[in-house]
Protein backbone atom coordinates (compact mmCIF):
# COMPACT_ATOMS: atom_id res chain seq x y z
CA UNK A 1 0.00 0.00 0.00
CA UNK A 2 2.95 2.60 0.97
CA UNK A 3 4.67 1.75 -2.51
CA UNK A 4 1.78 2.87 -4.25
CA UNK A 5 1.17 5.88 -2.28
CA UNK A 6 4.67 6.99 -3.04
CA UNK A 7 3.87 6.06 -6.48
CA UNK A 8 0.87 8.42 -6.92
CA UNK A 9 2.67 11.22 -5.35
CA UNK A 10 5.52 10.75 -7.55
CA UNK A 11 3.17 11.09 -10.38
CA UNK A 12 3.56 7.26 -11.30
CA UNK A 13 -0.15 5.82 -11.16
CA UNK A 14 -2.36 8.46 -13.66
CA UNK A 15 -4.94 9.73 -11.30
CA UNK A 16 -8.15 7.64 -12.81
CA UNK A 17 -6.55 4.70 -11.70
CA UNK A 18 -6.06 5.74 -7.82
CA UNK A 19 -10.09 5.41 -7.28
CA UNK A 20 -9.18 2.62 -4.95
CA UNK A 21 -6.27 4.82 -3.00
CA UNK A 22 -7.90 7.23 -2.78
CA UNK A 23 -10.82 5.98 -1.06
CA UNK A 24 -8.50 4.28 1.44
CA UNK A 25 -6.72 7.55 1.96
CA UNK A 26 -10.20 8.99 3.26
CA UNK A 27 -11.10 6.10 5.02
CA UNK A 28 -7.78 4.89 6.64
CA UNK A 29 -6.17 7.14 9.21
CA UNK A 30 -2.69 4.98 8.62
CA UNK A 31 -2.96 5.57 5.07
CA UNK A 32 -3.48 9.25 5.12
CA UNK A 33 -0.56 9.36 7.57
CA UNK A 34 1.77 7.48 4.90
CA UNK A 35 0.14 10.16 2.71
CA UNK A 36 1.37 13.53 4.48
CA UNK A 37 4.62 12.20 5.80
CA UNK A 38 5.95 11.32 1.69
CA UNK A 39 4.92 14.74 1.07
CA UNK A 40 6.99 15.88 4.06
CA UNK A 41 10.05 14.28 2.70
CA UNK A 42 9.79 14.72 -0.92
CA UNK A 43 9.09 18.60 0.36
CA UNK A 44 12.10 18.43 2.46
CA UNK A 45 14.46 16.58 -0.18
CA UNK A 46 13.29 19.29 -2.88
CA UNK A 47 14.43 22.11 -0.34
CA UNK A 48 10.68 23.53 -0.49
CA UNK A 49 9.80 25.23 2.74
CA UNK A 50 7.42 24.21 4.68
CA UNK A 51 3.93 25.77 5.41
CA UNK A 52 4.25 28.64 7.31
CA UNK A 53 2.84 28.08 11.09
CA UNK A 54 -0.44 30.02 10.64
CA UNK A 55 -0.80 28.67 7.11
CA UNK A 56 -4.28 27.38 8.23
CA UNK A 57 -5.55 30.65 9.56
CA UNK A 58 -4.59 32.40 7.31
CA UNK A 59 -5.83 30.54 4.59
CA UNK A 60 -9.31 30.23 6.91
CA UNK A 61 -9.21 34.26 6.76
CA UNK A 62 -8.92 34.24 3.05
CA UNK A 63 -11.52 32.20 2.15
CA UNK A 64 -13.93 33.73 4.50
CA UNK A 65 -13.06 36.53 2.74
CA UNK A 66 -13.71 35.38 -0.40
CA UNK A 67 -17.98 36.06 -1.36
CA UNK A 68 -19.63 32.71 -1.82
CA UNK A 69 -20.65 32.00 -5.81
CA UNK A 70 -23.22 30.36 -6.12
CA UNK A 71 -22.53 28.96 -10.03
CA UNK A 72 -18.89 28.19 -9.65
CA UNK A 73 -18.77 26.48 -13.66
CA UNK A 74 -20.32 29.41 -14.85
CA UNK A 75 -17.17 31.37 -13.72
CA UNK A 76 -14.69 28.61 -14.30
CA UNK A 77 -16.49 28.62 -18.01
CA UNK A 78 -14.19 31.47 -19.38
CA UNK A 79 -11.01 30.36 -19.30
CA UNK A 80 -11.36 27.60 -21.46
CA UNK A 81 -8.29 25.33 -20.05
CA UNK A 82 -8.68 25.60 -16.70
CA UNK A 83 -12.43 24.17 -17.63
CA UNK A 84 -11.44 20.99 -19.31
CA UNK A 85 -9.03 20.03 -16.60
CA UNK A 86 -11.38 20.63 -13.94
CA UNK A 87 -13.91 18.38 -15.85
CA UNK A 88 -10.88 16.01 -16.41
CA UNK A 89 -10.49 15.47 -12.48
CA UNK A 90 -12.51 12.99 -10.70
CA UNK A 91 -14.19 14.54 -8.02
CA UNK A 92 -13.08 12.73 -5.12
CA UNK A 93 -9.86 13.26 -6.30
CA UNK A 94 -10.20 17.21 -5.16
CA UNK A 95 -11.92 16.07 -2.26
CA UNK A 96 -9.46 13.64 -1.55
CA UNK A 97 -6.82 16.12 -2.34
CA UNK A 98 -8.26 18.59 0.45
CA UNK A 99 -8.42 16.23 2.82
CA UNK A 100 -5.24 15.52 2.64
CA UNK A 101 -4.34 19.01 2.64
CA UNK A 102 -5.76 19.71 5.45
CA UNK A 103 -4.33 16.73 7.20
CA UNK A 104 -0.92 17.66 6.22
CA UNK A 105 -1.67 20.94 7.91
CA UNK A 106 -3.16 19.17 11.36
CA UNK A 107 -0.56 17.05 11.41
CA UNK A 108 1.96 19.72 11.23
CA UNK A 109 0.76 21.84 13.14
CA UNK A 110 0.52 19.24 15.83
CA UNK A 111 4.10 18.06 16.01
CA UNK A 112 5.35 21.61 16.24
CA UNK A 113 3.43 22.19 19.91
CA UNK A 114 4.52 18.82 21.13
CA UNK A 115 8.40 19.82 19.96
CA UNK A 116 7.80 22.65 21.50
CA UNK A 117 6.18 21.64 24.98
CA UNK A 118 8.65 18.62 25.28
CA UNK A 119 11.63 20.93 24.73
CA UNK A 120 15.19 19.30 24.87
CA UNK A 121 16.45 16.16 26.97
CA UNK A 122 20.27 15.63 26.62
CA UNK A 123 20.52 11.54 24.99
CA UNK A 124 21.47 8.93 27.36
CA UNK A 125 23.56 7.39 24.03
CA UNK A 126 25.79 10.30 24.31
CA UNK A 127 29.34 8.84 24.80
CA UNK A 128 31.60 10.11 27.34
CA UNK A 129 32.86 13.33 25.55
CA UNK A 130 30.35 15.39 27.25
CA UNK A 131 31.48 15.27 30.55
CA UNK A 132 34.96 16.98 29.23
CA UNK A 133 33.52 19.24 26.38
CA UNK A 134 30.09 20.74 26.80
CA UNK A 135 27.72 19.16 24.80
CA UNK A 136 26.28 22.33 24.11
CA UNK A 137 29.44 23.84 22.12
CA UNK A 138 30.06 20.54 20.56
CA UNK A 139 27.07 19.76 19.02
CA UNK A 140 26.84 23.47 17.91
CA UNK A 141 30.34 23.27 16.31
CA UNK A 142 29.42 19.63 14.82
CA UNK A 143 26.65 20.56 13.35
CA UNK A 144 27.69 23.95 11.39
CA UNK A 145 31.22 22.85 10.45
CA UNK A 146 30.83 18.64 10.49
CA UNK A 147 33.54 16.85 9.15
CA UNK A 148 35.43 13.23 9.05
CA UNK A 149 33.24 10.58 11.29
CA UNK A 150 30.73 13.23 12.80
CA UNK A 151 28.67 12.87 9.75
CA UNK A 152 28.21 8.76 11.54
CA UNK A 153 29.42 8.76 14.90
CA UNK A 154 27.27 11.08 17.47
CA UNK A 155 29.40 11.79 20.25
CA UNK A 156 27.09 14.10 21.33
CA UNK A 157 23.05 15.09 20.98
CA UNK A 158 20.03 15.85 22.07
CA UNK A 159 16.94 14.25 21.70
CA UNK A 160 12.72 15.18 21.60
CA UNK B 1 86.03 26.39 -8.39
CA UNK B 2 85.21 23.83 -10.62
CA UNK B 3 83.78 21.33 -8.01
CA UNK B 4 81.39 23.94 -6.93
CA UNK B 5 80.33 24.55 -10.05
CA UNK B 6 79.65 20.54 -10.24
CA UNK B 7 78.10 20.66 -7.05
CA UNK B 8 75.96 23.78 -7.39
CA UNK B 9 74.80 22.30 -10.82
CA UNK B 10 74.08 18.79 -8.70
CA UNK B 11 71.98 20.54 -6.16
CA UNK B 12 70.04 21.98 -8.79
CA UNK B 13 69.18 18.95 -10.68
CA UNK B 14 68.20 17.30 -7.24
CA UNK B 15 66.04 20.43 -6.26
CA UNK B 16 64.83 20.40 -9.47
CA UNK B 17 63.61 16.28 -9.70
CA UNK B 18 62.37 17.10 -6.40
CA UNK B 19 60.23 19.87 -7.67
CA UNK B 20 59.30 18.46 -10.42
CA UNK B 21 57.92 15.17 -7.97
CA UNK B 22 56.35 17.27 -5.78
CA UNK B 23 54.27 18.63 -8.35
CA UNK B 24 53.23 15.22 -9.50
CA UNK B 25 51.97 14.20 -6.20
CA UNK B 26 50.34 17.16 -5.82
CA UNK B 27 48.73 16.87 -9.20
CA UNK B 28 47.57 13.16 -7.96
CA UNK B 29 46.03 14.28 -4.87
CA UNK B 30 43.65 17.06 -6.49
CA UNK B 31 43.13 14.03 -9.39
CA UNK B 32 41.75 12.22 -5.82
CA UNK B 33 40.30 15.65 -4.87
CA UNK B 34 38.07 15.58 -8.41
CA UNK B 35 37.46 11.73 -8.58
CA UNK B 36 35.35 11.45 -5.29
CA UNK B 37 32.90 14.16 -6.79
CA UNK B 38 33.17 12.86 -10.56
CA UNK B 39 32.86 9.31 -10.33
CA UNK B 40 29.54 6.95 -9.81
CA UNK B 41 30.53 4.33 -7.28
CA UNK B 42 29.08 2.47 -4.41
CA UNK B 43 30.52 0.47 -1.72
CA UNK B 44 30.86 -0.04 2.15
CA UNK B 45 33.55 2.18 4.04
CA UNK B 46 33.69 1.90 7.86
CA UNK B 47 34.46 5.04 10.18
CA UNK B 48 36.62 5.27 13.13
CA UNK B 49 36.53 7.31 16.31
CA UNK B 50 37.63 6.80 19.62
CA UNK B 51 35.40 3.47 20.64
CA UNK B 52 33.28 3.73 18.35
CA UNK B 53 32.79 1.89 14.91
CA UNK B 54 30.23 2.61 12.24
CA UNK B 55 30.02 0.90 8.97
CA UNK B 56 28.28 2.74 6.07
CA UNK B 57 26.97 2.12 2.71
CA UNK B 58 27.35 4.94 0.53
CA UNK B 59 26.03 5.46 -3.81
CA UNK B 60 27.75 8.49 -5.49
CA UNK B 61 26.55 9.07 -8.76
CA UNK B 62 28.05 12.32 -11.24
CA UNK B 63 25.15 12.98 -13.46
CA UNK B 64 24.22 15.62 -15.95
CA UNK B 65 21.86 17.29 -13.20
CA UNK B 66 25.17 17.29 -10.47
CA UNK B 67 26.12 14.96 -7.70
CA UNK B 68 23.98 12.74 -5.68
CA UNK B 69 24.68 11.00 -2.94
CA UNK B 70 23.12 8.77 -0.18
CA UNK B 71 25.16 7.60 2.94
CA UNK B 72 23.03 4.83 4.64
CA UNK B 73 24.56 4.00 8.80
CA UNK B 74 24.18 0.16 8.60
CA UNK B 75 24.91 -0.34 12.53
CA UNK B 76 23.53 1.38 15.62
CA UNK B 77 20.50 3.61 15.36
CA UNK B 78 19.47 4.39 11.56
CA UNK B 79 20.25 7.05 10.24
CA UNK B 80 20.69 8.33 6.43
CA UNK B 81 21.99 11.35 4.89
CA UNK B 82 20.98 12.34 1.31
CA UNK B 83 23.25 14.95 -0.11
CA UNK B 84 23.04 16.82 -3.77
CA UNK B 85 25.83 18.90 -4.53
CA UNK B 86 26.52 20.67 -0.97
CA UNK B 87 23.14 20.33 0.48
CA UNK B 88 22.81 17.67 2.90
CA UNK B 89 19.37 16.14 4.19
CA UNK B 90 20.08 13.84 7.28
CA UNK B 91 17.53 11.10 8.32
CA UNK B 92 18.29 10.46 12.15
CA UNK B 93 15.97 8.22 14.01
CA UNK B 94 15.55 9.44 17.55
CA UNK B 95 12.88 6.91 19.60
CA UNK B 96 9.91 7.01 18.33
CA UNK B 97 10.68 9.59 15.46
CA UNK B 98 12.80 10.11 12.24
CA UNK B 99 14.23 13.81 12.83
CA UNK B 100 15.18 15.62 9.43
CA UNK B 101 17.98 17.78 9.77
CA UNK B 102 19.38 20.13 6.71
CA UNK B 103 23.04 20.37 7.12
CA UNK B 104 25.68 22.29 4.46
CA UNK B 105 27.81 19.06 3.78
CA UNK B 106 31.62 19.98 3.52
CA UNK B 107 34.67 17.05 3.30
CA UNK B 108 32.23 14.42 3.48
CA UNK B 109 34.23 11.09 2.60
CA UNK B 110 35.34 10.12 0.27
CA UNK B 111 35.74 14.04 -0.94
CA UNK B 112 37.41 14.96 1.97
CA UNK B 113 40.08 16.99 -0.21
CA UNK B 114 38.70 20.06 -1.24
CA UNK B 115 38.84 20.78 -4.86
CA UNK B 116 40.99 23.67 -4.51
CA UNK B 117 44.74 22.64 -2.73
CA UNK B 118 46.26 25.94 -2.14
CA UNK B 119 45.94 26.18 1.42
CA UNK B 120 46.95 22.59 1.55
CA UNK B 121 49.55 22.89 0.31
CA UNK B 122 50.71 25.65 2.29
CA UNK B 123 50.32 24.21 5.59
CA UNK B 124 50.66 20.37 4.95
CA UNK B 125 54.00 18.72 3.65
CA UNK B 126 53.31 16.16 0.70
CA UNK B 127 55.21 13.05 1.24
CA UNK B 128 54.32 9.78 -1.15
CA UNK B 129 54.63 6.15 1.16
CA UNK B 130 53.94 2.27 0.38
CA UNK B 131 51.83 0.78 -2.17
CA UNK B 132 49.20 -1.29 0.30
CA UNK B 133 45.89 -3.22 -0.91
CA UNK B 134 42.45 -2.06 0.32
CA UNK B 135 38.92 -2.66 -0.61
CA UNK B 136 40.46 -5.05 -3.26
CA UNK B 137 41.97 -2.45 -4.62
CA UNK B 138 45.81 -1.62 -5.50
CA UNK B 139 46.64 1.93 -3.22
CA UNK B 140 49.53 4.44 -3.15
CA UNK B 141 49.76 5.76 0.42
CA UNK B 142 50.33 9.54 0.51
CA UNK B 143 51.36 11.27 3.92
CA UNK B 144 50.05 14.50 4.13
CA UNK B 145 51.75 16.01 7.29
CA UNK B 146 51.35 19.37 8.90
CA UNK B 147 54.34 21.60 8.60
CA UNK B 148 54.23 23.34 11.90
CA UNK B 149 52.19 21.46 14.80
CA UNK B 150 48.93 23.44 13.99
CA UNK B 151 46.96 20.70 12.65
CA UNK B 152 46.72 16.92 12.65
CA UNK B 153 48.31 15.37 9.92
CA UNK B 154 46.42 12.61 7.29
CA UNK B 155 47.78 9.32 5.98
CA UNK B 156 45.93 8.83 2.54
CA UNK B 157 45.08 5.67 0.49
CA UNK B 158 44.63 6.54 -2.94
CA UNK B 159 43.17 4.35 -5.70
CA UNK B 160 46.29 3.82 -8.01
CA UNK B 161 44.21 3.57 -11.40
CA UNK B 162 41.16 5.84 -10.16
CA UNK B 163 42.36 8.21 -8.13
CA UNK B 164 39.67 7.76 -5.65
CA UNK B 165 40.53 7.78 -2.03
CA UNK B 166 40.09 4.44 0.01
CA UNK B 167 41.14 5.22 3.14
CA UNK B 168 42.32 8.27 5.52
CA UNK B 169 43.17 8.11 8.97
CA UNK B 170 43.90 10.90 10.69
CA UNK B 171 47.17 11.40 13.20
CA UNK B 172 47.88 13.29 16.14
CA UNK B 173 51.24 15.14 16.86
CA UNK B 174 52.22 11.39 18.52
CA UNK B 175 51.86 9.39 15.07
CA UNK B 176 48.88 7.74 16.70
CA UNK B 177 45.42 7.25 15.06
CA UNK B 178 42.85 9.28 16.40
CA UNK B 179 40.38 8.99 13.59
CA UNK B 180 39.94 6.44 10.45
CA UNK B 181 37.33 6.18 7.68
CA UNK B 182 38.46 2.93 4.95
CA UNK B 183 36.01 1.08 2.46
CA UNK B 184 35.34 -2.54 2.89
CA UNK B 185 34.43 -2.70 -0.87
CA UNK B 186 34.34 -0.39 -3.22
CA UNK B 187 33.05 -0.91 -7.23
CA UNK B 188 32.33 2.15 -9.83
CA UNK B 189 28.97 2.01 -11.19
CA UNK B 190 27.47 2.77 -13.98
CA UNK B 191 25.50 6.29 -14.34
CA UNK B 192 21.84 5.58 -14.50
CA UNK B 193 18.65 6.57 -13.07
CA UNK B 194 17.88 8.10 -9.75
CA UNK B 195 15.55 6.14 -8.46
CA UNK B 196 18.01 4.80 -5.61
CA UNK B 197 17.85 8.78 -4.33
CA UNK B 198 15.38 8.59 -1.71
CA UNK B 199 15.29 7.66 1.88
CA UNK B 200 13.77 4.29 2.82
CA UNK B 201 10.93 4.90 4.56
CA UNK B 202 9.51 3.61 7.71
CA UNK B 203 6.03 3.96 7.56
CA UNK B 204 5.87 3.12 11.81
CA UNK B 205 7.57 6.22 12.43
CA UNK B 206 6.78 10.49 12.33
CA UNK B 207 8.94 12.21 10.44
CA UNK B 208 9.30 15.69 11.32
CA UNK B 209 11.50 18.50 10.64
CA UNK B 210 14.48 19.19 12.96
CA UNK B 211 13.85 22.52 15.36
CA UNK B 212 15.73 25.48 13.72
CA UNK B 213 18.57 26.79 15.46
CA UNK B 214 18.04 30.49 14.78
CA UNK B 215 20.88 32.26 13.14
CA UNK B 216 21.58 35.54 12.09
CA UNK B 217 24.66 36.94 9.73
CA UNK B 218 27.19 38.54 11.97
CA UNK B 219 28.69 41.83 10.39
CA UNK B 220 31.17 42.23 13.06
CA UNK B 221 30.59 45.99 13.09
CA UNK B 222 29.51 46.72 16.69
CA UNK B 223 31.15 43.84 18.33
CA UNK B 224 33.51 45.02 21.48
CA UNK B 225 36.25 42.93 20.69
CA UNK B 226 38.28 41.95 17.31
CA UNK B 227 40.41 38.95 16.48
CA UNK B 228 44.16 39.27 16.40
CA UNK B 229 46.57 36.76 14.89
CA UNK B 230 45.28 33.53 14.25
CA UNK B 231 46.96 30.46 13.92
CA UNK B 232 49.39 30.05 10.54
CA UNK B 233 46.97 29.03 7.94
CA UNK B 234 43.59 29.44 9.34
CA UNK B 235 40.99 31.59 7.99
CA UNK B 236 37.46 32.90 9.02
CA UNK B 237 35.30 30.68 6.92
CA UNK B 238 31.82 31.76 8.70
CA UNK B 239 30.34 34.13 11.33
CA UNK B 240 27.06 34.27 12.70
CA UNK B 241 24.82 35.13 15.54
CA UNK B 242 22.75 31.90 17.05
CA UNK B 243 21.63 30.20 20.32
CA UNK B 244 23.10 27.63 22.11
CA UNK B 245 21.22 25.12 24.18
CA UNK B 246 21.02 25.96 27.75
CA UNK B 247 22.32 29.88 26.93
CA UNK B 248 19.59 32.21 27.53
CA UNK B 249 21.58 34.78 25.48
CA UNK B 250 22.49 34.72 21.53
CA UNK B 251 26.16 33.69 21.05
CA UNK B 252 28.92 34.79 18.46
CA UNK B 253 29.62 31.78 16.66
CA UNK B 254 32.61 31.91 13.93
CA UNK B 255 34.30 28.73 12.28
CA UNK B 256 37.74 29.26 11.13
CA UNK B 257 39.50 26.82 8.96
CA UNK B 258 42.94 25.62 6.86
CA UNK B 259 41.00 23.82 4.18
CA UNK B 260 41.13 20.18 6.13
CA UNK B 261 40.48 21.31 9.69
CA UNK B 262 37.26 23.14 11.00
CA UNK B 263 37.41 25.29 14.59
CA UNK B 264 34.50 26.86 16.19
CA UNK B 265 34.88 29.79 18.33
CA UNK B 266 32.30 31.13 20.60
CA UNK B 267 32.07 34.15 22.27
CA UNK B 268 29.46 35.69 24.74
CA UNK B 269 29.22 37.51 28.05
CA UNK B 270 30.25 35.38 30.81
CA UNK B 271 27.46 34.15 33.33
CA UNK B 272 28.18 35.83 36.89
CA UNK B 273 28.52 32.18 38.63
CA UNK B 274 31.88 31.72 35.99
CA UNK B 275 33.36 35.02 36.43
CA UNK B 276 34.96 33.91 39.82
CA UNK B 277 37.07 31.05 37.50
CA UNK B 278 39.60 33.04 35.49
CA UNK B 279 41.44 29.89 34.45
CA UNK B 280 41.56 28.80 31.28
CA UNK B 281 40.51 25.54 30.92
CA UNK B 282 41.86 23.04 27.90
CA UNK B 283 40.61 19.23 27.00
CA UNK B 284 41.22 17.11 24.30
CA UNK B 285 38.82 14.11 23.43
CA UNK B 286 39.69 11.71 20.32
CA UNK B 287 40.46 13.89 17.75
CA UNK B 288 38.14 17.57 19.05
CA UNK B 289 39.80 19.76 21.72
CA UNK B 290 38.16 22.20 24.16
CA UNK B 291 39.47 25.45 25.59
CA UNK B 292 37.36 28.00 27.50
CA UNK B 293 38.28 31.35 29.42
CA UNK B 294 36.42 34.36 30.61
CA UNK B 295 37.99 37.74 29.85
CA UNK B 296 37.06 41.02 30.58
CA UNK B 297 33.36 39.90 31.38
CA UNK B 298 33.13 37.77 27.68
CA UNK B 299 33.58 33.71 28.02
CA UNK B 300 35.61 32.45 24.72
CA UNK B 301 34.87 29.11 23.77
CA UNK B 302 36.80 27.02 20.91
CA UNK B 303 35.69 23.65 19.99
CA UNK B 304 37.40 21.91 17.08
CA UNK B 305 39.17 18.78 15.23
CA UNK B 306 42.57 20.63 16.01
CA UNK B 307 45.30 20.31 18.55
CA UNK B 308 45.07 22.19 21.81
CA UNK B 309 47.72 24.89 20.91
CA UNK B 310 45.06 25.86 18.04
CA UNK B 311 42.67 25.67 20.23
CA UNK B 312 44.34 27.80 22.71
CA UNK B 313 45.89 30.35 20.13
CA UNK B 314 42.56 30.92 18.73
CA UNK B 315 40.44 31.64 22.32
CA UNK B 316 43.82 34.26 22.81
CA UNK B 317 43.35 35.96 19.67
CA UNK B 318 40.64 37.62 20.83
CA UNK B 319 40.94 40.83 21.70
CA UNK B 320 38.78 43.30 23.71
CA UNK B 321 38.69 47.33 22.92
CA UNK B 322 38.68 49.24 25.72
Amino acid sequence: MSEQISALIDDEIAIEDAAYLITMLQSSKKVAEAWSQYHLIGDSMRGDNNLSANFKQNLMQKIDLEPTVLAPNATLGGSGEGFKLHHKVPASWSIAASVAAVMVVGWMALHQTTQVANGLVADAQSESVTSAIPAEYLLAHQTTAPSGSAYYIQTVSYSK
Amino acid sequence: MKYFIAACLLIGASLGAQAASDDDMWQALQKTAVAARALSYQGIFVCQSGKQTKSVQITHMFTDKGEFSRNVLLDGTPRQLLSQGSDLVIYNQKNEKVVIEKRHGQNMFPAVLPTNLESIRANYALHIGDAERIADRQAQIYLLESKDGLRYSYKLWVDSEYGLLLKSVLLNSHNEVIESIAFNQVALMQVGGLDWFRPKIDSKKNYVMEDEVPTSADTGVVNAWSIKELPAGYRKVDQMIRMVHGKTLPVTHIVFSDGMAYVSLFIEPANLKTKASTKATQAVVGNTSYYMNVTDGYQITVVGEVPEITAAQIGNAVIFNK
